[in-house]
């Protein structure tokens, strides 16, 4: 498990970051996947999370090394926020930048020891205008102290 | 028709989670987590007989409540959401919403809105807030 020094140096780590596109097709599969109709001018917003996912330059399993963890380890969604400066545009290529913004532990009584770490993201598009920000947080248990 | 604090958004039925289309979001998003897609890999793992669902497919549902509601995704300005129960194939689930605050902002009104998926027994699924523009509405 991480020391606590270790964990909080994980703060204003970079990560390597990159593009997505937009694919119209893709956008057509998610609006079918998570029955959203018909898709129109404007993507499904779930593209700021799935641009930044896809987009972020690290797979989630070098993200969770980074995190003193691995997939086996069960670690968990916390919570997620997209905030969309511009509407998400099909066939729109979308630079990935961000860097981890919190990191913290804590105990429950009926959980034990977890971290939860956090980082942010944005997209920016081909004209370089800000279009989305997220951040999103995962949970890792710790099974010793 | 205008909108108020303590309004109820309409709700968002899916009744049922389709397995199937889980799998064309494993794609999407890259995830190999088998317990979207692998009925042996859930069983193994002792969650049972039906797949999960992905939390972001979870996520999507109430901006699509939103969306209805509002008039077109392009209104949607900020989701935060908390992931809190798993959803599972099969499932029925339903998104709601409640207008919490009205407030004007770079000269467009904006409605702030406590969001909740609610799934099988009650159980609540994820939970947040959204801003939504209703410009024109309020």
């Amino acid at each position: 498990m991480l020391t606590e020094e270790d964990l909080a140096a994980i703060v204003g780590r970079p990560l390597p970051g990159g593009e997505y596109t937009l694919q119209p097709y893709v956008d057509w599969l998610v609006h079918d996947a998570v029955e959203a109709g018909v898709p129109g001018e404007v993507a499904h917003p779930l593209f700021g999370f799935i641009a930044g996912l896809r987009g972020k330059g690290i797979s989630l399993d070098d993200l969770f090394e980074i995190c003193g963890a691995t997939a086996a380890d069960g670690p968990m969604f916390g919570e997620h926020e997209t905030e969309l400066h511009q509407p998400l545009r099909p066939g729109e290529t979308y630079r990935v930048s961000g860097e981890f913004v919190s990191a913290e532990r804590k105990q429950g009584k009926k959980t034990g020891i977890f971290d939860i770490v956090g980082f942010r993201l944005r997209l920016t598009d081909s004209a370089g205008t800000l279009a989305a920000t997220t951040f999103n947080s995962f949970v890792f248990p710790r099974r010793s102290a | 028709m205008s909108i108020s604090v303590g309004d109820r958004l309409p709700e968002w039925l899916l009744p049922r989670v389709s397995r199937e289309k889980m799998k064309t979001m494993a794609l999407v998003l890259d995830d190999p987590n088998p317990i979207h897609w692998d009925l042996a890999a859930v069983r193994g793992l002792g969650m049972g007989e039906r797949p999960i669902n992905q939390g972001p497919n979870n996520m999507a549902y109430v901006m699509n409540m939103l969306a209805d509601w509002a008039g077109g995704h392009e209104h949607l300005r900020r989701l935060r959401v908390r992931f809190q129960a798993n959803v599972l194939g099969d499932d029925e689930v339903v998104a709601r919403g409640t207008v919490v605050a009205l407030r004007v902002e770079g000269g467009r009104t904006l409605a702030e809105c406590d969001v909740e998926l609610v799934g099988a027994a009650g159980a609540v699924a994820l939970s947040g807030t959204a801003t939504v523009d209703v410009s024109g509405r309020a």
